[in-house]
């Protein structure tokens, strides 16, 4: 008998799979159950965000960027409205600045809620699951108290904000953070420790530091391999100085730094910093202030052109606007973090095994919104 | 149970003429549409069952529409499946599509004939029921193969492929366990196996902690075997964290990818009846199946005053949680228990009923097994693999040898 013919096999998961994420697709080579090569098709989500951005006024643009990252629409709100307002040089209230501080972390433990759910989710655990969306239920129902919607907002305006938060907005806040440490506590015993899972994620898809540069990784992946890079320390913008808030960082508790554990760990982490970011802002929040008094009548930005960043719950989030003085931007191009995210999944995720490659998309935590725009 | 309905049959004046042969075969018709009927309805109490667990763990209420309480949500849904359109994928290899769920259905209904429910009611008195149970029920692995193979999808031959791998894996640990037992017993009888576990009796021989004579409190190595069974068996009939097979997260659905309505109802019910095999098991082996715990005159008002204890338990945990006074669990287990120990005799008889005794174990390991699977994450297909092989067999070959060297010890066997 002459030797066993076998040959690698091409599997295509998505755009339709239960753990994709959306609709990604992912071309998988695979022997046996090993993956030897792993090739992300997207663009099954393309809306054309950037052209629809070249025929829109400024202020018209604000609610396409929510679209893009539905899971941190505030923090995109935020990065865009801080983006114009920079080339128009307005200066605004510190009762707005406060307000997009609390809004845009709140954003990000809700955007995290998710991530660790989905993530748990990828491993079959789906009890975690829902109490993270317990949690991020209450979020919602601040946001939704404050701008009336639940996903996307409209309400980071260009120099301002919709409307200033209604009555009992703060106690209610209070009350979430209150309640919400004991609730990561939760998550801890249910998913973080648990032996399977532990098994699952630690040492699975290792990131190393220079793997994660040379990719453009930000955001918790990032910070997951040990680069201490987050934006709201490096490069303050809006008023993240006056905070006290630590950037955690992957240490590799149960494997090496930088694997699919430590990302996850990241976030539990990260939630907690912004519960902290957010108690801060709203014991100083002023009480005084008009939210809207500093949007602009018209919105004009001066012929020239400008890269702002933010720190979004996924990474850098970037635009670069180019203006030529008109109310319409001539170019708009946004730097989305789940994109660069998720380039470096052939990088980590090959000789892994299906599951892996699951856990290890899982734990990148992208937005398909956000990748294709 | 079979012959003794027959003779039951052939009692009556008019039905006499029928002859023995024609009673039996209609006794055995009568057996198998019982037995049929028990494993149809079981899915679909456990669907709900598992349905309000799950949703109770994840702080939901699940069902609650359709009937009193969401009861007959799995009724509408069995009936909505059957309603579905047929669907086989024209690339299908059309026979053994249609034909592998039918196999698996067939292979895990069929080893209830051997389960004693109670002293009397068994199908099948069978000298080597364990051995037939064991047999039998890894068939399901052939039906899994063709009906992942016949889908011609590159996810359900993942599936099935898993599946084969898991199945056979674990049949090794799981069987080297069962021998410990048959080695105490010195039976394959699961009839023989029961009643081995009657009386009281110390916890591992010799601590004088007065327990019931189950198997799991044998001894030390016995103790050790019901949970490599449990682990074992979790892992053969594919439910998390074995769940690898028809994992949704990786596989879509596994082997039941292509398949829907009918069919797919059938993977189901044959899903649930192999979980409650593995109940029925767990509990005939290692705890005394259809035997009262509380089975003197002593041990039953013993008992009865525990249910009481739980009773005042429960009213303060809903009086503390729910704030409101429910009397009435705690009256009847006083008056119960009150009963118990002025007339000892009709406590004995309210505590004997085997089939309670059964069912009440099946329904503990069944929400054992639900709870696992809300809780814990999946292993990985090598994860899974290691712990069969490298784990749990060395662990039950080890205990065998246990076993045997405990029963030398403690005269119970002579060489």
């Amino acid at each position: 008998m002459g030797r066993l013919h076998a040959e690698e096999m091409v599997l295509n998961m998505g755009p339709q799979h239960p753990s994709t994420h959306g609709v990604l697709r992912l071309k998988l080579r695979t022997d046996g159950e090993i993956v030897s090569h792993i090739e992300p098709v997207i663009g099954y989500l393309h809306r054309s965000f950037e052209k629809h951005a070249e025929n829109l006024e400024y202020q018209m643009v604000t609610p396409f960027t929510g679209r893009c990252d539905y899971l941190g629409a505030m923090g995109s709100e935020h990065g865009y409205a801080m983006a114009v307002e920079k080339m128009m040089g307005i200066e605004l209230p510190e009762r707005v600045e406060y307000l997009r501080v609390i809004f845009a972390e709140l954003q990000r433990i809700a955007s995290h809620l998710v991530a660790l759910g989905t993530f748990g989710l990828d491993v079959g655990a789906i009890t975690p699951f829902i109490y993270c969306f317990r949690e991020r239920e209450l979020i919602l129902d601040l946001f939704e108290m404050a701008s009336g919607a639940r996903l996307l907002y409209n309400y980071i305006w260009i120099g301002g904000l919709a409307h200033d938060i209604p009555p009992g907005f703060v106690e209610k806040t209070y009350e979430f953070l209150d309640a919400f440490d004991k609730h990561v506590a939760e998550y801890n015993q249910i998913l973080t420790g648990n032996k399977i899972f532990i098994e699952r994620a630690a040492d699975i898809g290792v990131m190393t530091p220079e793997i994660a540069i040379n990719y453009g990784v930000t955001g918790p992946s990032l910070r997951a391999s040990g680069v201490n890079i987050d934006i709201r320390r490096t490069q303050p913008y809006s008023i993240y100085d006056r905070f006290d808030f630590d950037v955690p960082l992957g240490e590799g508790i149960h494997g090496t730094v930088g694997d699919s554990w430590d990302r996850y760990y990241v976030r539990v982490l990260e939630m907690k910093e912004s519960a902290k970011i957010v108690r801060q802002a709203l014991d100083q929040l002023p009480v005084e202030g008009d939210v809207k008094s500093a949007i602009p009548r018209r919105i004009r930005p001066p012929k020239g052109e400008i890269y702002f960043r933010s720190e979004n719950p996924r990474g850098e989030l970037g635009y670069y606007i180019v203006s030529d003085g008109k109310n319409v931007p001539l170019r708009l191009k946004m730097r989305s973090p789940a994109f660069s995210n998720l380039s470096v999944i052939n990088e980590i995720g090959q000789g892994f095994m299906i599951s892996d490659v699951i856990a290890i998309l899982g734990s990148l935590d992208i937005v398909l919104g956000e990748i294709d725009r | 149970m079979i012959q003794s309905l027959a003779n039951w049959i052939l009692s009556f004046d008019i039905l006499a003429g029928m002859g023995n042969p024609v009673a039996w075969g209609l006794s055995l018709f009568v057996v198998s549409a019982l037995i049929f009927v028990f494993v149809a309805l079981n899915a679909i109490v456990l669907v709900y069952i598992e349905r309000k667990v799950s949703a109770f763990m994840q702080v939901r209420l699940g069902p609650m529409r359709v009937g009193k309480f969401g009861s007959l949500q799995t009724v509408a849904d069995a009936l909505k499946l059957l309603q579905k359109e047929d669907i086989i994928p024209q690339m299908a290899d059309k026979i053994l599509f249609v034909i592998g769920p039918w196999v698996i259905l067939v292979a895990s209904v069929v080893t209830f004939a051997a389960i004693p429910f109670s002293d009397t009611l068994l199908a099948a008195n069978m000298n080597i029921g364990l051995f037939y149970v064991v047999s039998i029920s890894s068939i399901v692995v052939l039906g899994i193969v063709m009906a992942g193979w016949a889908s011609n999808n590159k996810w359900s031959l993942y599936g099935a492929m898993r599946s084969a791998a898991q199945i056979i894996s674990y049949e090794i640990p799981v069987g080297i366990t069962l021998i410990a037992v048959v080695a105490v017993v010195g039976s394959l009888n699961l009839q023989t196996i029961v009643i081995a576990q009657g009386g009281t009796g110390n916890l591992f021989h010799w601590i004088p902690i007065p327990l019931p004579n189950w198997f799991v409190f044998h001894d030390p190595f016995l103790f050790l075997a019901a949970f490599i069974y449990l682990t074992g068996a979790t892992a053969e009939i594919n439910r998390t964290p074995f769940d690898i097979p028809e994992s949704e997260s990786e596989l879509v659905a596994g082997f039941m990818t292509e398949f829907s309505g009918l069919r797919w109802a059938l993977f189901f019910l044959s899903e649930y009846a192999n979980a409650t095999l593995v109940a029925f098991l767990v509990s005939i082996i290692f705890l005394g199946g259809w035997q009262s715990p509380f089975s003197t005159y002593g041990g039953a008002q013993v008992g009865f005053s525990i249910l009481t204890l739980l009773a005042i338990m429960w009213t303060v945990f809903v009086k503390i949680k729910a704030k409101r006074l429910s009397i009435f669990p705690v009256g009847l287990s006083l008056v119960i228990t009150l009963c118990a120990w002025l007339f000892p005799g009709f406590a004995l008889w309210l505590a004997s009923p085997g089939l309670f005794w059964m069912l009440l174990k099946v329904a503990s390991i069944i929400f054992l097994l639900m709870w696992f699977r809300w809780t814990f994450p999946r292993l990985r297909v090598d994860q899974l693999m290691y712990v069969s092989w490298k784990v749990i067999l060395p662990i039950s070959l080890i205990n065998l040898m246990g076993v045997a060297v405990w029963m030398w010890l403690t005269g119970e066997i002579q060489f």
